[in-house]
Protein backbone atom coordinates (compact mmCIF):
# COMPACT_ATOMS: atom_id res chain seq x y z
CA UNK A 1 0.00 0.00 0.00
CA UNK A 2 1.40 3.37 -0.89
CA UNK A 3 0.61 6.16 1.50
CA UNK A 4 1.13 9.42 -0.29
CA UNK A 5 0.92 12.90 1.17
CA UNK A 6 -2.53 13.45 -0.29
CA UNK A 7 -4.07 10.99 2.16
CA UNK A 8 -5.28 7.43 1.81
CA UNK A 9 -6.77 6.39 -1.47
CA UNK A 10 -10.36 5.29 -1.83
CA UNK A 11 -9.26 1.67 -2.08
CA UNK A 12 -7.40 1.95 1.22
CA UNK A 13 -10.43 3.46 2.92
CA UNK A 14 -12.81 0.81 1.64
CA UNK A 15 -10.39 -1.98 2.58
CA UNK A 16 -9.95 -0.62 6.08
CA UNK A 17 -13.68 -0.11 6.62
CA UNK A 18 -14.61 -3.59 5.41
CA UNK A 19 -11.84 -5.34 7.34
CA UNK A 20 -12.41 -3.43 10.57
CA UNK A 21 -16.16 -4.06 10.39
CA UNK A 22 -15.48 -7.75 9.75
CA UNK A 23 -13.09 -8.01 12.71
CA UNK A 24 -15.52 -6.34 15.11
CA UNK A 25 -18.57 -8.20 13.78
CA UNK A 26 -16.92 -11.59 13.96
CA UNK A 27 -15.55 -10.71 17.40
CA UNK A 28 -19.04 -9.90 18.64
CA UNK A 29 -20.33 -13.14 17.13
CA UNK A 30 -17.54 -15.04 18.88
CA UNK A 31 -18.56 -13.96 22.35
CA UNK A 32 -22.32 -14.13 21.82
CA UNK A 33 -22.86 -17.49 20.10
CA UNK A 34 -24.27 -20.28 22.22
CA UNK A 35 -22.69 -23.14 20.34
CA UNK A 36 -18.90 -23.46 20.72
CA UNK A 37 -18.48 -24.50 17.08
CA UNK A 38 -20.25 -21.38 15.79
CA UNK A 39 -18.11 -19.22 18.07
CA UNK A 40 -15.01 -20.99 16.79
CA UNK A 41 -15.92 -20.33 13.17
CA UNK A 42 -16.51 -16.66 14.04
CA UNK A 43 -13.10 -16.57 15.68
CA UNK A 44 -11.55 -17.90 12.47
CA UNK A 45 -13.32 -15.15 10.53
CA UNK A 46 -12.07 -12.52 12.98
CA UNK A 47 -8.51 -13.88 12.69
CA UNK A 48 -8.57 -13.78 8.89
CA UNK A 49 -9.94 -10.22 8.85
CA UNK A 50 -7.30 -9.25 11.41
CA UNK A 51 -4.65 -10.67 9.08
CA UNK A 52 -6.08 -8.41 6.36
CA UNK A 53 -5.73 -5.42 8.67
CA UNK A 54 -2.12 -6.41 9.33
CA UNK A 55 -1.52 -6.48 5.58
CA UNK A 56 -2.90 -2.96 5.19
CA UNK A 57 -0.32 -1.90 7.80
CA UNK A 58 2.39 -3.35 5.51
CA UNK A 59 3.05 -6.15 8.00
CA UNK A 60 2.95 -8.87 5.37
CA UNK A 61 4.97 -11.44 7.28
CA UNK A 62 2.80 -11.08 10.37
CA UNK A 63 -0.35 -11.27 8.24
CA UNK A 64 0.67 -14.63 6.80
CA UNK A 65 1.76 -15.82 10.24
CA UNK A 66 -1.58 -14.77 11.74
CA UNK A 67 -3.46 -17.00 9.32
CA UNK A 68 -1.04 -19.89 9.73
CA UNK A 69 -0.94 -19.79 13.52
CA UNK A 70 -4.55 -18.85 14.32
CA UNK A 71 -6.61 -20.36 11.54
CA UNK A 72 -4.21 -23.30 11.36
CA UNK A 73 -2.73 -24.36 14.65
CA UNK A 74 -4.82 -22.77 17.40
CA UNK A 75 -8.15 -23.52 15.71
CA UNK A 76 -7.30 -27.19 15.38
CA UNK A 77 -6.56 -27.29 19.11
CA UNK A 78 -9.89 -25.64 19.84
CA UNK A 79 -11.77 -28.01 17.55
CA UNK A 80 -10.31 -31.01 19.34
CA UNK A 81 -11.17 -29.48 22.71
CA UNK A 82 -14.76 -28.84 21.58
CA UNK A 83 -14.95 -32.43 20.42
CA UNK A 84 -13.83 -33.72 23.83
CA UNK A 85 -15.92 -31.28 25.88
CA UNK A 86 -19.17 -31.66 24.03
CA UNK A 87 -21.43 -29.89 26.50
CA UNK A 88 -23.74 -26.90 26.49
CA UNK A 89 -23.67 -24.56 29.40
CA UNK A 90 -26.96 -23.99 31.13
CA UNK A 91 -26.49 -20.33 31.93
CA UNK A 92 -24.04 -18.67 29.58
CA UNK A 93 -23.79 -15.21 31.12
CA UNK A 94 -22.06 -14.85 34.46
CA UNK A 95 -23.41 -11.57 35.79
CA UNK A 96 -26.68 -11.84 37.68
CA UNK A 97 -28.79 -9.08 39.07
CA UNK A 98 -29.65 -5.68 37.71
CA UNK A 99 -27.20 -3.80 39.92
CA UNK A 100 -24.17 -5.84 38.88
CA UNK A 101 -25.03 -5.53 35.21
CA UNK A 102 -25.60 -1.78 35.39
CA UNK A 103 -22.38 -1.25 37.35
CA UNK A 104 -20.39 -3.38 34.90
CA UNK A 105 -21.79 -1.63 31.84
CA UNK A 106 -21.20 1.80 33.39
CA UNK A 107 -17.62 1.07 34.42
CA UNK A 108 -16.69 -0.52 31.09
CA UNK A 109 -18.40 2.25 29.16
CA UNK A 110 -16.58 4.95 31.09
CA UNK A 111 -13.20 3.25 30.63
CA UNK A 112 -13.86 2.84 26.91
CA UNK A 113 -14.94 6.47 26.62
CA UNK A 114 -11.78 7.73 28.30
CA UNK A 115 -9.46 5.56 26.21
CA UNK A 116 -11.20 6.37 22.94
CA UNK A 117 -11.22 10.06 23.85
CA UNK A 118 -7.49 9.88 24.50
CA UNK A 119 -6.82 8.27 21.12
CA UNK A 120 -9.05 10.66 19.17
CA UNK A 121 -7.77 13.67 21.04
CA UNK A 122 -4.16 12.84 20.22
CA UNK A 123 -4.83 12.01 16.60
CA UNK A 124 -2.63 14.87 15.39
CA UNK A 125 0.47 13.39 17.04
CA UNK A 126 3.09 12.06 14.65
CA UNK A 127 2.70 8.46 15.68
CA UNK A 128 -1.07 8.49 15.26
CA UNK A 129 -1.41 10.66 12.19
CA UNK A 130 -1.61 9.38 8.64
CA UNK A 131 1.36 7.10 8.20
CA UNK A 132 4.18 8.48 6.13
CA UNK A 133 5.82 6.63 3.28
CA UNK A 134 7.47 3.34 4.13
CA UNK A 135 10.84 3.89 5.84
CA UNK A 136 12.45 1.10 3.83
CA UNK A 137 11.07 -0.66 0.77
CA UNK A 138 11.20 -4.10 2.38
CA UNK A 139 9.35 -2.96 5.54
CA UNK A 140 7.57 -5.87 7.15
CA UNK A 141 8.48 -8.68 4.80
CA UNK A 142 9.86 -12.00 5.92
CA UNK A 143 13.49 -11.28 5.05
CA UNK A 144 13.82 -8.10 7.07
CA UNK A 145 11.84 -9.41 10.06
CA UNK A 146 13.93 -12.58 10.02
CA UNK A 147 17.13 -10.57 9.94
CA UNK A 148 15.96 -8.64 12.99
CA UNK A 149 14.82 -11.82 14.70
CA UNK A 150 18.10 -13.69 14.27
CA UNK A 151 20.38 -10.74 15.02
CA UNK A 152 18.97 -8.44 17.67
CA UNK A 153 16.38 -10.75 19.16
CA UNK A 154 18.17 -14.08 19.05
CA UNK A 155 18.00 -14.76 22.78
CA UNK A 156 14.27 -13.97 23.15
CA UNK A 157 13.64 -16.07 20.06
CA UNK A 158 15.35 -19.09 21.61
CA UNK A 159 13.54 -18.45 24.89
CA UNK A 160 10.22 -18.49 23.03
CA UNK A 161 11.12 -21.81 21.42
CA UNK A 162 11.80 -23.19 24.90
CA UNK A 163 8.44 -21.79 26.05
CA UNK A 164 6.65 -23.59 23.23
CA UNK A 165 8.44 -26.84 24.09
CA UNK A 166 7.40 -26.51 27.73
CA UNK A 167 3.82 -25.80 26.63
CA UNK A 168 3.73 -28.93 24.47
CA UNK A 169 5.11 -31.11 27.26
CA UNK A 170 2.69 -29.57 29.77
CA UNK A 171 -0.23 -30.14 27.42
CA UNK A 172 0.64 -33.79 26.96
CA UNK A 173 1.18 -34.27 30.69
CA UNK A 174 -2.09 -32.61 31.66
CA UNK A 175 -4.37 -34.58 29.38
CA UNK A 176 -2.58 -37.91 29.74
CA UNK A 177 -5.16 -40.54 30.61
CA UNK A 178 -5.02 -42.88 33.61
CA UNK A 179 -3.39 -40.51 36.03
CA UNK A 180 -4.37 -42.61 39.00
CA UNK A 181 -3.17 -45.85 37.43
CA UNK A 182 0.64 -45.73 38.01
CA UNK A 183 1.87 -47.60 41.08
CA UNK A 184 3.95 -45.73 43.62
CA UNK A 185 7.62 -45.20 42.82
CA UNK A 186 7.25 -45.73 39.11
CA UNK A 187 6.48 -42.76 36.92
CA UNK A 188 6.55 -44.74 33.70
CA UNK A 189 3.07 -45.25 32.33
CA UNK A 190 1.83 -45.48 28.86
CA UNK B 1 -5.34 5.22 6.68
CA UNK B 2 -4.69 7.40 9.71
CA UNK B 3 -3.16 5.38 12.47
CA UNK B 4 -5.59 6.39 15.19
CA UNK B 5 -8.37 4.55 13.39
CA UNK B 6 -6.36 1.35 13.75
CA UNK B 7 -5.96 2.08 17.44
CA UNK B 8 -9.71 2.65 17.79
CA UNK B 9 -10.41 -0.67 16.07
CA UNK B 10 -7.89 -2.34 18.37
CA UNK B 11 -9.54 -0.75 21.41
CA UNK B 12 -12.99 -1.96 20.39
CA UNK B 13 -11.73 -5.48 19.71
CA UNK B 14 -9.99 -5.53 23.08
CA UNK B 15 -13.19 -4.48 24.82
CA UNK B 16 -15.14 -7.17 23.00
CA UNK B 17 -12.59 -9.73 24.14
CA UNK B 18 -12.66 -8.43 27.69
CA UNK B 19 -16.44 -8.56 27.80
CA UNK B 20 -16.35 -12.15 26.58
CA UNK B 21 -13.69 -13.16 29.09
CA UNK B 22 -15.57 -11.59 31.98
CA UNK B 23 -19.13 -12.49 31.06
CA UNK B 24 -19.03 -16.00 29.65
CA UNK B 25 -18.89 -18.88 32.08
CA UNK B 26 -17.88 -21.61 29.66
CA UNK B 27 -14.09 -21.96 29.84
CA UNK B 28 -13.80 -22.48 26.07
CA UNK B 29 -15.40 -19.10 25.38
CA UNK B 30 -13.12 -17.46 27.91
CA UNK B 31 -10.07 -18.85 26.10
CA UNK B 32 -11.42 -17.65 22.75
CA UNK B 33 -11.99 -14.19 24.21
CA UNK B 34 -8.40 -14.13 25.43
CA UNK B 35 -7.33 -14.90 21.86
CA UNK B 36 -9.35 -11.88 20.70
CA UNK B 37 -7.62 -9.71 23.29
CA UNK B 38 -4.19 -10.86 22.17
CA UNK B 39 -5.11 -10.14 18.55
CA UNK B 40 -6.21 -6.63 19.52
CA UNK B 41 -2.90 -6.09 21.28
CA UNK B 42 -1.06 -7.24 18.17
CA UNK B 43 -3.03 -4.80 16.04
CA UNK B 44 -2.03 -1.91 18.32
CA UNK B 45 1.61 -3.04 18.26
CA UNK B 46 1.67 -3.14 14.46
CA UNK B 47 -0.10 0.24 14.18
CA UNK B 48 2.51 1.85 16.43
CA UNK B 49 5.30 0.10 14.53
CA UNK B 50 3.93 1.57 11.32
CA UNK B 51 3.62 5.01 12.85
CA UNK B 52 7.17 4.95 14.18
CA UNK B 53 8.58 3.32 11.06
CA UNK B 54 10.26 0.71 13.24
CA UNK B 55 10.09 -3.02 12.67
CA UNK B 56 10.78 -4.03 16.27
CA UNK B 57 7.05 -3.96 16.94
CA UNK B 58 6.67 -6.75 14.40
CA UNK B 59 9.11 -8.89 16.35
CA UNK B 60 7.18 -8.30 19.57
CA UNK B 61 3.93 -9.18 17.78
CA UNK B 62 5.62 -12.38 16.62
CA UNK B 63 6.43 -13.25 20.24
CA UNK B 64 2.86 -12.48 21.27
CA UNK B 65 1.64 -14.94 18.65
CA UNK B 66 3.94 -17.65 20.02
CA UNK B 67 2.63 -16.83 23.48
CA UNK B 68 -0.94 -17.16 22.23
CA UNK B 69 -0.18 -20.61 20.85
CA UNK B 70 1.39 -21.74 24.13
CA UNK B 71 -1.49 -20.25 26.10
CA UNK B 72 -4.06 -22.04 23.97
CA UNK B 73 -2.25 -25.37 24.35
CA UNK B 74 -1.87 -25.18 28.12
CA UNK B 75 -5.26 -23.56 28.70
CA UNK B 76 -7.13 -26.17 26.70
CA UNK B 77 -5.18 -28.95 28.41
CA UNK B 78 -6.20 -27.54 31.80
CA UNK B 79 -9.84 -27.29 30.69
CA UNK B 80 -9.84 -30.89 29.47
CA UNK B 81 -8.18 -32.03 32.69
CA UNK B 82 -10.73 -30.16 34.82
CA UNK B 83 -13.55 -31.62 32.76
CA UNK B 84 -12.21 -35.14 33.37
CA UNK B 85 -12.21 -34.75 37.13
CA UNK B 86 -15.38 -32.69 37.63
CA UNK B 87 -17.49 -33.17 34.49
CA UNK B 88 -18.03 -29.41 34.31
CA UNK B 89 -16.43 -26.59 32.42
CA UNK B 90 -18.31 -23.72 34.03
CA UNK B 91 -15.65 -21.54 35.56
CA UNK B 92 -17.94 -20.60 38.45
CA UNK B 93 -18.16 -24.27 39.35
CA UNK B 94 -14.42 -24.80 39.68
CA UNK B 95 -13.66 -22.33 42.43
CA UNK B 96 -11.60 -24.67 44.62
CA UNK B 97 -8.16 -26.03 43.92
CA UNK B 98 -8.73 -29.25 45.85
CA UNK B 99 -10.32 -32.08 44.01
Amino acid sequence: MSHLVGGPSLLDQVAFAVLAAAVLGFGLLTITRKSPVAALMSLIGASCALAGLFATLSAHFLAVLQILVYAGAIMVLFVFAVMILNRDDEQPIALRGLFLRAAGVLAAGYLFYRLAWLVVNERRADVLATAAALPIPEYGNAASIGRLLFADFLFPFEAVSLLLLVAVVAGVLLVRPSRSAPPAGNGETS
Amino acid sequence: MPNYLYLLASLMLFFIGTAGALLRRNALFVLMSVELQLGAGNLALLAFARGLGDQKGHVVAFFVMALAAAEAAVGLAIVVSVYRTRKRIDLDAVSELRN
